[in-house]
């Protein structure tokens, strides 16, 4: 860049000064770092009533899944109580016990630990690549494009539960990783589409061109102009995609189609169904622990999800962490361009 | 222009003039008394104590800010302030025949019958007014339905409105909203409005979002169709000067509240409000000299924190403690008249704040004096500079595929848009050049194109020699990044011109992550310091911080400019830069980027549809203007010669369609083309592409496409055959409609 | 090209990706797809010689010829509609899978209806209702309702109204003593025991149809053709239905292609739980049974219904949206 108009403005113009410096200290920096990306989002998300009932739950989850992972809490085994005692009558065994005898909230317990993590990789898997899918096809165009889009319109063509119970017995997917993936196997091309046309709007707004014009390059111009834009979006759909891998982990499990060892959710519901809990009252409860659970951590994720449109919109930001206001009449998008006369 | 009625009427004595105003009026067609609107139980005045009258088949201009009000008293008018908006005062209409109707007293059904068929509206966004899945034939049937008219006859009716607004009745009924070119759904919206023959018609900023040719051919057809359908026009505006070429009175709104009203040459030549006053000096003009111009301070104020006493005193040069503290009485000046102003000083207005066109022109002949010829600047430059042309356009040629309409899908080949063909322009170190032309002439992608956006489907563009694209593909001997590095954009529209999820310190970091990788973070931040406080934003600290959605238009525009800036570049596009800033705020904005141009020795695109402003950024930049019509550059040359010795003919057409404020050539006559709307840029006219809309074009102009020839005894270009003396033009015969001399066309 | 036929040419390629798809997985698989099959022919007391030949004659495929040559004959089988013999049925698959594919088409096509027209008219009220106590209710309803999957509506309908209240059957499409035909009781039989499916699977949809409806609605709501349209004096219900209803439910029409996808696979636990005989019910009994040809079959035949009502839904989709010029419904 060492052009001849170039040297010439650099010793005119005051604006390469150092005259205004302020120097901050590392501490400051991530002080900094700290309020823009945990204090912040946390003072939006605690304000707003649904997404903080939504983290409460999704904490009682953790908190489960904490008692099973340090062993705080006994391990599901037959016999280890008396048979299909109703819950909240036993101390030792809160939530009731099943026809066998095994204490129900241990074997909700017990398995809390893989759904989540089942979860988490549906969810991180189907979003991961319906972003990455979406943003490229989206900005890049032209034959990048219609390559991924008619892949991921192949993979849309494709059923998800019925493609899901031919590679379940294909594989035979134990671990939690590995299911969650395979469950949400094409769940990202249908995100992926939508996210691309999102981005095809985005493209078109005049910052992507001026960040196009400096030269940034495609990867930057998608990680700082574009992504920012489609995360409530992203994230709303993580959730999506998370409460179907739940759902179609469930839900097979419960058809009986998925290899398990050991208890889950999922299976509980097969056998308290199977095994009478259809039939009787006495056994109702055995079918609703199981149902609770499942519903409850979808609550919480749909409920954390509603607070997501706040969490990254900076102006929800700007009122919330007390900064300047608004300018008076910026909302006013009926005014007409050009203003006065 | 009609017959003005007021001026002869002698006014009676009238006893009480604040509750009895307008006595001037003889025939009222509408009467509104002391209306208010207020919102958050009445704590929020939005509209207050409004008194007026409106004459019958008067054309009245109501001038205001965004934010003053008058919006608001358009729905007033119709009783249709939106909710939860409460309505007080008095509206009594008076139709022709029959008895006066008290509009706030209507029954829900009455005010139904009422709206439309005795006043009805048009609306700024008609693209928004149509209800984009409904064909526009639909609009006109349901309305005619629901008002319990003979739908076949009323359809007629509709068919003859649309011909008198230069429409094809047919096509236009049988298409989607989406279908339409802007200026075609304003006027089939006029058309909608007028279905059921109403005797008020209330427009509000009818115009607004098209380009001045179309907004003046509308003004132009408006008159037509009051005079012919004996209508009464109350047309709301922000745009001072376009509707003073049609309105008999106008009145200016300020704050929510009438400043000042009367007679339309009472207002524009002798006006007694300093406010009137301002807005008149802060027009752009052609006549105006350019020193003279001045923006209004200031901003007008919110509905919830309006100054007490006289509402424009913070803002007023002239304010005294009375202004602070007595809020002044919409009261007549004279006996005599009925120009009528808010104003305790109105007197010392009219004397120390002097109008800069007219008759108060200080000396209007600087304007015409020749400054240092502005083409021989540039060209000194581009010898100084090694005969190196910094950007060299030779014959580019820009041809999209348009997307296909649902019935085009059965049918094979694309349509093609040929949206800039054959251009050659070069443009020098520190130049300055505007591109002018109505919406879909190309200027926009001629100037993208420019700046290695857009590549160009045929021709080259070089930079410093080097043929940009050759370097994108890496065949040249100059790095890509040096030219990106080197060319630069500012947007039209501030709102999106900004990463709203970015805060400014971001934003303007980005180019600095391009000229210096490897700067630190503190050195990053005072650059970014010490430019916004060169662009005018200070304390810079303060702005910093902030996302996109604190700062106010012209704000986001000084950032964009700042970060164009900050990439060194040697030439930034502005496209339409300042056309969505405030006016008052527009001339600060050029003057800045004048200035930086100097300080940076950058050159300036400066794409715009309006003359004044390319004629402001040329005449202070020694630039040239290129005149642009449907793809191709139809003249060239400095802002001097195009505006004062314009030679094509189109650059006529857009001279006559720019505001002025004189008083002598203001009627809204119409428009010196032929044809209202833009050929479709997809099958281009034959021979010379303006011949379908040209006045003066002859049979020649069909056939052969004109060049670009230097201009006789001026500086520039131009491509029309009456450059050339000896042409066959002068021996064909004139087409259609079309005269000898184009100073006929309008007295045809 | 001409986009409608380019669309439609895409339905033969994409059938032919997802057999190929199926044919590899089930090579995949444990055992081969035939040791099933050759146990049980073995076991039958067809001599070890002719096994091969017989397999050959059911699956139309040599289970000792190369890969490619199974492959070719696989797929000239499927374009003939000819899915082989079912294992475990012992009938050819093809007739399975045709008494089957109706009933999934129906419980899926009613219960879509259903829950989009209910979506919209609930969404419809809240959006107009903005903020009143119904609209809060609503909302929160539809947001409890988006965290319980269908089949726990299924299982919890069963367990009450089937099992426990015997106001509905617990299995199949129809009762078994009346005949097939066009009479009065059959269709209410069939009705009778669709009933519960349909419910489960319709309210399982609601809540997050109503809330964007609720969205689009208020959105609309907004606009000023809205107004400009009060103002021309039309009718509540003309402005209702033409203005509003009409540019809300636009935008959720991209939404349903992806939608169906989702619903015609559900219906695999959904008709599992019900016993409801559609592709879904014989896809697990095939996987229960290791019943390859009939699992190919099944999957192969709800694929293609899923291609053909994507493909149908696209194209209508541009005579729907008369803003729609690219032709590809870039919304989903």
């Amino acid at each position: 860049m060492a052009t001849e108009t170039d040297s010439s403005s650099e010793e005119g113009v005051d604006w390469r000064s150092d005259a205004s410096a302020e120097e901050m200290t590392r501490r400051e920096r991530y002080g900094e770092f700290y309020r823009r990306m945990v204090r912040e989002p946390a003072i939006i998300a605690w304000s707003d009533l649904r997404t903080r009932v939504g983290i409460i739950i999704l904490s009682v989850y953790l908190l489960m899944a904490a008692l099973d992972v340090f062993g705080l809490w006994r391990n599901p085994s037959p016999n280890q109580a008396p048979r299909l005692l109703p819950p909240f009558q036993n101390w030792a065994f809160p939530l009731g016990t099943t026809q066998s005898g095994v204490d129900l909230f241990a074997l909700i317990v017990d398995s809390t630990p893989f759904i989540l993590l089942m979860v988490l990789a549906g969810g991180v898997w189907a979003t991961t690549l319906a972003v990455m899918v979406g943003t490229v096809s989206g900005y890049k165009g032209g034959s990048v494009d219609t390559a991924i889009t008619s892949v991921s319109d192949f993979f849309m063509a494709i059923p998800g539960l019925p493609l899901v119970i031919v590679l379940a017995i294909t594989f035979s997917p134990e671990n939690p990783i590995l299911l969650g993936v395979i469950l949400t196997i094409n769940y990202w091309a249908g995100l992926g589409r939508s996210i691309r046309s999102q981005v095809l709007s985005i493209r078109e707004e005049s910052y992507v061109e001026a960040s196009r014009t400096m030269g940034s390059s495609t990867f930057r111009i998608i990680v700082k102009d574009v992504l920012p834009n489609i995360m409530p979006y992203v994230m709303v759909n993580f959730v999506f995609a998370a409460r179907y891998t739940i759902f179609a982990s469930v839900g097979l499990y419960f058809i009986g189609v998925l290899p398990y060892t050991g208890q889950n959710w999922g299976v509980t519901l097969n056998n308290a169904y199977n095994q009478g809990g259809l039939f009787t009252m006495q056994a109702l409860h055995w079918l609703l622990v199981p149902i609770v659970a499942i519903v409850g951590l979808a609550l919480g994720l749909i409920l954390v999800s509603q607070g997501m449109d706040r969490i990254f919109n900076p102006r929800v930001r700007t009122r919330l962490s007390g900064e300047s206001e608004s300018i008076e009449g910026e909302d006013d998008t009926t005014a007409p361009p050009g203003g006065m006369v | 222009m009609s017959t003005d009625t007021n001026t002869d009427s002698t006014r009676p004595t009238a006893t009480d003039e604040t509750t009895e105003p307008d006595t001037v009026v003889d025939d009222p067609v509408l009467e509104i008394r002391d209306a208010n609107v207020t919102y958050s139980d009445g704590d929020t005045y939005v509209l207050e104590d409004v008194t007026v009258d409106i004459d019958r088949h008067e054309v009245l201009g109501i001038v205001g800010e965004s934010g003053s009000g008058k919006s608001m008293f358009a729905s007033a008018l119709m009783d249709a302030v939106p909710d939860p908006g409460l309505l007080t005062g008095g509206i009594r209409y008076h139709p022709p025949d029959g008895e006066t109707v008290d509009v706030l007293e209507l029954s829900d059904e009455e005010l139904r019958k009422f709206r439309w068929e005795q006043i009805s509206m048009v609306f700024q966004g008609a693209m928004s007014s149509f209800n984009p899945t409904m064909e526009i034939g639909t609009h006109f049937t349901e309305t005619l339905k629901s008002h319990d008219k003979h739908v076949s006859e009323g359809m007629e009716f509709a068919r003859e409105l649309l011909e008198n607004l230069y429409l094809e009745p047919e096509r236009v009924l049988n298409s989607y909203p989406h279908e339409l070119s802007g200026g075609m759904q304003q006027r089939a919206l006029i058309a909608l409005s007028m279905v059921l023959d109403p005797e008020v018609l209330v427009m509000d900023e009818p115009t607004a979002a098209l380009d001045l040719l179309m907004q003046r051919s509308i003004l132009g057809l408006l008159e037509e169709l009051r005079d012919e359908y004996d209508l009464t026009i109350i047309f709301i505006t922000h745009d001072l000067p376009l509707v003073a070429s049609l309105a008999d009175r106008m009145a200016i709104i300020y704050a929510f509240q009438f400043a000042e009203i009367g007679e339309r040459d009472a207002i524009i030549g002798d006006s007694a409000h300093p406010y009137t006053r301002a807005l008149l000096n802060a027009t752009p003009n052609l006549d105006a000299p350019l020193e003279e111009m001045q923006p209004i301070e200031g901003e007008g104020p919110a509905p919830v924190n309006v100054p007490s006493g006289c509402r424009y005193h913070p803002r007023c040069p002239l304010a005294t403690e009375e202004c602070r503290t007595v809020d002044p009485p919409f009261a007549p000046i004279d006996e005599a008249s009925d120009h009528r102003t808010a104003c305790h000083h109105w007197e010392e207005a009219r004397e120390e704040i002097p109008l800069n066109f007219g008759e108060d022109a200080p000396d209007a002949a600087s304007v015409d004096s020749p400054r240092p010829a502005a083409g021989s600047t540039v060209e000194d430059r581009a010898v100084a500079a090694g005969d190196q042309a910094l950007l060299s356009l030779d014959d580019i040629e820009v041809h999209f595929e348009e997307q296909q309409g649902l019935l085009d899908r059965f049918r094979g080949d694309p349509d093609v848009v040929q949206a800039v063909d054959g251009i050659d322009l070069d443009i020098h170190e520190q130049d300055l050049v505007c591109l002018l032309g109505e919406s879909g002439c190309g200027k926009t992608t001629l100037g993208k194109t420019m700046i290695g956006l857009q590549r160009p489907t045929g021709g080259t563009i070089e930079y410093r020699g080097h043929d940009i694209w050759e370097a994108k593909d890496g065949n040249a001997d100059i790095p890509y990044d040096e030219v990106r590095q080197a060319l630069q954009i500012i947007h039209q529209d501030p709102g999106s011109s900004l990463n709203p999820n970015r805060r400014i310190v971001d934003i303007l970091s980005e180019p600095l992550h391009h000229t210096h990788p490897n700067i630190g973070r503190a050195e990053r931040r005072s650059r970014m310091h010490s430019l916004l406080e060169r662009v005018g934003m200070t304390p810079a600290g303060d702005f910093l911080d902030r996302y996109p959605h604190q700062l106010s238009g012209g704000e986001k525009q000084r950032v964009a400019l700042a970060r164009a800036l900050l990439m060194n570049p040697d030439a930034i596009l502005a496209d339409e830069a300042i056309s969505a800033v405030d006016v008052s705020l527009r001339i600060e904005i050029m003057d800045l980027m004048l200035e930086l141009q100097s300080e940076f020795h950058t050159s300036f695109l400066f794409i715009s549809h309006d003359l004044s402003n390319a004629r402001y950024f040329a005449e202070h930049g020694d630039g040239r203007i290129a005149v642009m019509y449907l793809g191709e550059i139809v003249e060239i040359g400095s802002a001097e010669r195009l505006i004062h010795d314009p030679r094509h003919p189109y650059t006529e057409v857009l001279r006559w369609a720019t505001p002025n404020l004189d008083l002598d050539a203001m009627e809204a006559d119409d428009p010196p083309i032929r044809d209202i709307d833009v050929p479709d840029p997809v099958d281009p006219p034959s021979g010379c592409r303006f011949h379908t809309r040209c006045p003066v074009a002859r049979e020649a102009c069909t056939r052969d496409d004109p060049e670009l020839l230097d201009v006789d005894g001026g500086d520039g270009k131009a491509a029309c055959f009456r450059e050339d003396p000896d042409h066959e033009y002068w021996e064909s015969e004139p087409l259609e409609g079309a005269v000898e001399h184009p100073e006929e066309f309008a007295e045809r | 090209m001409n986009y409608y036929l380019r669309r439609t040419a895409r339905i033969p390629l994409t059938v032919l990706a997802v057999a190929t798809l199926s044919f590899g997985l089930i090579r995949l698989l444990p055992g081969g797809p035939f040791t099933q099959l050759r146990l049980q022919l073995i076991r039958q007391g067809v001599p070890v010689e002719q096994v091969n030949a017989r397999i050959e004659a059911l699956q139309n495929i040599r289970p000792d010829a190369p890969l490619w040559q199974q492959y070719l004959d696989y797929l000239i089988g499927v374009v003939q509609l000819d899915f082989g013999q079912s294992i475990s049925l012992n009938q050819p698959v093809a007739e399975v899978v045709a008494r089957a594919l109706p009933w999934t088409v129906f419980l899926v096509v009613t219960s879509t209806l259903l829950m989009f027209a209910g979506g919209v008219i609930i969404g419809a009220v809240q959006a107009y209702w903005e903020g009143s106590t119904f609209d809060k209710l609503a909302s929160s309803g539809s947001i409890l309702v988006m965290a319980v999957p269908y089949f726990i509506f299924a299982v919890i309908f069963l367990f009450f109204l089937a099992f426990q209240l015997q106001l509905f059957p617990t299995g199949n499409a129809a009762a078994r003593d009346i005949e097939a035909g066009i009479s009065l009781d059959y269709f209410a039989s069939v009705i009778h025991h669709a009933i519960l499916p349909i419910a489960a699977f319709t309210i399982g949809g609601i809540g997050s149809t109503a809330l964007s409806m609720r969205g689009n609605g208020i959105q609309v709501l907004g606009q000023e053709y809205v107004e400009v349209a009060r103002l021309r004096g039309l009718g509540d219900g003309r402005i209702a239905t033409r203005y509003v209803a009409q540019n809300a439910i636009l935008p959720m029409y991209t939404g349903l292609l992806l939608l169906i996808g989702f619903r015609l696979g559900g219906t695999v636990v959904l008709e599992q739980i019900f016993s409801y005989p559609g592709l879904g019910y014989y896809l697990i009994a095939a996987v229960n049974a290791n019943d390859y040809p009939l699992m190919m079959g099944c999957f192969l035949v709800i694929t293609v219904t899923l291609v053909v009502a994507v493909t149908i839904a696209d194209l209508t989709y541009s005579f729907i949206d008369p803003r729609i010029s690219t032709g590809d419904a870039d919304g989903y």
